[in-house]
């Protein structure tokens, strides 16, 4: 693998290479060949976001005609009509990104087809402003010379700029929110991310690009046509960003720059000896299509995967010596109310019940325990109060507010952490990158610091790195910080669970299962290390199956049978409670 | 709006029949793909080219070869049926096997539909074609004051023969009982003993036919066949399978015909009507998206099929 790395830059490379000596004598074709690279970008930001939109030709089209309509009809510069079409891409994206971002995978791409249908049908619909169906023409349209003043440093400087943001964006906080969402949207939710934000983010950058890049094109080529945004368009810019990969923003750029090059380049050179090739019209689409197929079967990681292979991961900086367990984050509201009350809480699927009327409360600094047969309903408790899905009735107050219909983010937030009883690391980063997944509400760096790269958001990475690191350290997973977190061994990635849990510096910390697959040994350091967090302040509330653990640790048990609250006090109280013995063994 | 025209008894019964026999094209186009969706979970953008090839296979074999219209109709609904196979083996089934997601097989069925459109528009250029008149006689019969074509009696007749003969094949044989323990659960199915490759095949064959038999239809009805005849039903059709329910039978037929009337009606009674047409059809597709994420007839996705 490694010997061959060099293999796909020295096809792509030279194809990219070679159009570029072409399109210098042809200007308008470099100009094509810039323009189809940002289009890549703005279809690689929704993708990133595993968003399957098909907007990007509607969106490029609404650019466009905006900035076309503003320099021809009202005589404005372009310094004003192209940044004015891009805020209008912005708010359109806004509200259309309002209802279609809460669809599914299919449903949104989907309808997001049908709004470039719809855009171009407004095009058509409205001849005075847009010339309609015909296109544009002088009386109605806009005229070429009038229209044509954008010039090709211009595309190389913008380029240039976007290739900046993503580079920064992608290195900052926010970037690794959004791998860590495409991984695993759920987790990231239990992580404090606000996962609609960000999918609302990508969506309103994707079409300002898309917009600026529309907006370039009506000024570069000098006429506008309803039949350059069609379907086959956005068909188009979506497979500059599959054959670039979902993964690399660079990828995009490549994938974008050699679906555009390899159809001039067959014409220009093979063209002269092989004469079908120079008059064969459907030659890009074809090479597309296959792009498509071809990537999405062969190489799901697009052409980036194979480019940044050899990209080093962070590795882990040197281990500094053992430090002392962070303190949970104590700043939100002291309060006289206990930490944690379910009141009559039930949760319905469908017909079935998984728990009915379950109430308890949970003091600040203790550690309690959930147990129950299988099915008994502790997962879905545990889903329920880290927001997941809302209670079908009861109410859930956190420091004696109501929560029980706050979105995990926001949960999560207020300071309640959790595991997973089937794990959920984001399998594709290392393992200090999940941790500093934990950290992420604790950085506080704002997007403009992000792009100037001011010196704060230097400081709170490498702070939230040294945080991270100390965790893993404290829980014996040092060495393996650089890994693939989908690498480790099962007991390893459990404690990785953990670790990034920890990493919110949570007041609450729900442990699904954590001893699951783990050994005597280790069961037994799972023990003392959550002892060690009680004496730090923290409060636990653990599901597990290992009962001496249990009995060992825990200061008051809550027992669930049949989605029922069966019992509740002390080890030694529960243990010799009628019911639970006839719940685990039955009645003799 | 033209209100004479809505006091019109006649105006308003002609728009209907012609609206029932444009909505059960949509609905024998909209059964295949959502007889794909339901069972495999795929959202087969090739269908519309798929439904492209049919209709040129059709026009190679009347307009060609001389044949007459049910020698057209099988021709179409065999190379429907191959395709859709062929898509099987090229562009699904390696997807399948790594396990992928909902996007991966979109996106590659979208290849597809590319190199399949442009291959077409290479070939056969992308003037208009139409069968020969003297396939099926193009002269409208006159009942009262209504005016009804042989291609339309032919559509209505065909779609409802197709209908039932798809409703007997999943809901009474022993393949359909199959192809519908696949769609509930593949995994479970393949330890039961189900051969789940070939049955996978099968329900290809059979939106494939389907494809051809609309591609047929909508030749006759239209008698304009193009190589981006596809783009105008692909988008129809999406709305007519979420319109129905994604993966829901009934549904299809339902939506199909739904969709077939708010379109002629449309062109009848709104100014500009024709224009609009497409505007409507994304409106309700975008409604029904917003008010009922899981369509009119739908049910949550994990009863589906």
């Amino acid at each position: 693998m490694s010997g061959r790395r060099w293999l796909p830059w020295a096809v792509v490379l030279p194809i990219v290479g070679l159009d570029l000596f072409i399109c210098v004598r042809n200007p308008g074709d470099l100009d094509r060949l810039l323009i189809n690279m940002i289009l890549a970008l703005s279809a690689f930001v929704t993708l990133h976001a595993k968003l399957l939109s098909l907007a990007n030709a509607g969106f490029m089209a609404i650019g466009a005609y905006a900035s076309a309509i503003i320099s021809i009809k009202l005589g404005l510069p372009i310094a004003v009509s192209i940044p004015a079409a891009v805020l209008l891409c912005a708010g359109v994206a806004l509200v259309i990104g309002m209802p279609v971002l809460k669809l599914k995978d299919v449903y949104l791409a989907i309808c997001t087809l049908g709004f470039g249908e719809m855009v171009r049908v407004l095009i058509i619909l409205t001849p005075d402003l847009t010339g309609g169906s015909t296109g544009a023409n002088l009386s109605t349209g806009f005229p070429y010379e009038a229209m044509k003043q954008t010039r090709t440093w211009m595309l190389g400087v913008l380029l240039a700029l976007l290739a900046y943001l993503f580079w920064a964006l992608s290195r900052s906080r926010i970037g690794r929110a959004f791998r860590a969402l495409r991984e695993n949207p759920q987790a990231a939710s239990t992580m404090g991310i606000d996962i609609v934000a960000y999918r609302r983010f990508a969506f309103v950058l994707s079409a300002m690009i898309a917009g600026v890049a529309g907006a370039f094109y009506a000024h570069s080529v000098g006429s506008l046509d309803n039949g350059d945004f069609k379907f086959n368009r956005a068909l188009d810019i979506l497979s500059y960003a599959v054959l670039g990969g979902s993964g690399q923003w660079f990828g995009s750029i490549l994938g974008g720059g050699f679906l555009t090059a390899l159809p001039i380049l067959l014409r220009e050179v093979l063209g002269a000896s092989v004469g079908f090739l120079k008059n064969f019209a459907q030659l890009p689409n074809i090479i597309n299509g296959l792009a498509l197929l071809l990537v999405v079967i062969f190489l799901p990681g697009g052409l980036a995967s194979v480019f940044g292979a050899g990209r080093k991961r962070p590795g882990p900086a040197a281990a500094g010596p053992v430090r002392e367990l962070p303190d949970p984050d104590k700043a939100t509201a002291p309060s006289e109310a206990p930490l944690l009350v379910l009141e009559d809480v039930s949760r319905h699927f469908g017909g079935l019940e998984a728990l009915g009327k379950v109430g308890f409360r949970m003091q600040e600094g203790l550690i309690y325990g959930l147990i129950g047969p299988n099915g008994a309903g502790k997962t879905t408790l545990i889903n329920l109060v880290s927001g997941l899905f809302p209670p079908s009735s009861g109410r859930i107050l956190w420091l004696g507010r109501e929560i029980q219909q706050r979105p995990a983010h926001r949960i999560a937030r207020a300071g309640i952490a959790r595991t997973f009883q089937n794990i959920q690391l984001f399998r594709e980063m290392t393992v200090l990158e999940n941790v500093i997944v934990g950290r992420h509400t604790h950085i506080r760096t704002s997007l403009l610091s992000t792009l100037l790269r001011l010196p704060r958001e230097g400081r709170e990475e490498r702070s939230a790195r040294a945080d991270a690191l100390a965790l893993l350290e404290r829980l014996g997973l040092a060495e393996l910080a650089g890994q693939r977190a989908g690498n480790l061994s099962y007991g390893d990635q459990r404690r990785v669970e953990i670790a990034r849990a920890l990493a919110m510096h949570p007041r609450l910390l729900l442990l699904d299962e954590p001893a699951a697959g783990m050994n005597e040994i280790e069961t037994r350091k799972l023990g003392a290390f959550i002892l060690e967090l009680k004496k730090h302040g923290y409060t636990l509330l653990i599901v597990e199956h290992h009962m001496d653990l249990i009995m060992k640790i825990c200061d008051e048990i809550v027992v669930l049978n049949f989605g029922r609250k069966i019992a509740q006090g002390t080890p030694a109280a529960v243990s010799r409670d009628e019911q639970v013995l006839e719940a685990y063994l039955g009645r003799d | 709006m033209d209100l004479s025209l809505l006091s019109d008894p006649v105006f308003l019964l002609q728009n209907l029949i012609d609206g029932l026999s444009r909505g059960a094209l949509y609905a024998v186009y909209a059964m295949g793909l959502t007889l794909i969706f339901g069972v495999l979970d795929i959202i087969n953008l090739a269908h519309a080219a798929t439904f492209m090839w049919c209709a040129i296979t059709g026009w190679l074999v009347m307009a060609g070869l001389g044949l007459p219209l049910p020698a057209g109709l099988l021709a179409a609904m065999l190379a429907g049926a191959c395709i859709a196979l062929l898509l099987e083996y090229v562009a699904f089934r390696p997807l399948r096997r790594e396990g992928s997601d909902r996007l991966s097989t979109m996106i590659s069925s979208i290849g597809m539909s590319l190199i399949m459109v442009s291959i077409a528009e290479a070939v056969f250029g992308v003037e208009t074609r139409r069968f020969p008149s003297s396939v099926l006689n193009p002269r409208p019969f006159h009942f009262g004051g209504l005016r009804i074509s042989p291609a339309q009696i032919l559509i209505v007749a065909a779609s409802v023969v197709l209908m039932a003969a798809l409703g007997y094949f999943i809901r009474r044989t022993r393949m359909g009982k199959a192809i519908r323990a696949i769609a509930a659960n593949q995994k479970a199915a393949r330890l039961l003993g189900i051969h789940v490759e070939a049955v996978i095949a099968v329900t290809f064959v059979t939106a494939g036919a389907l494809a051809g038999a609309a591609g047929i239809l909508v030749g006759l009805l239209t008698n304009n066949i193009v190589p981006d005849m596809g783009g105008q039903i692909q988008l129809r059709g999406l709305a007519v399978v979420i319109l129905g329910g994604m993966g829901n039978m009934e549904g299809a037929v339902l939506g199909g015909l739904i969709l077939g009337v708010i379109e002629t009606f449309t062109i009848a009674y709104l100014p500009g009507g024709s224009d609009l047409k497409d505007a409507v059809v994304f409106l309700i597709l975008f409604l029904i998206l917003f008010v009922r994420p899981n369509g009119i007839m739908g049910r949550k996705s994990a009863e589906r099929a």
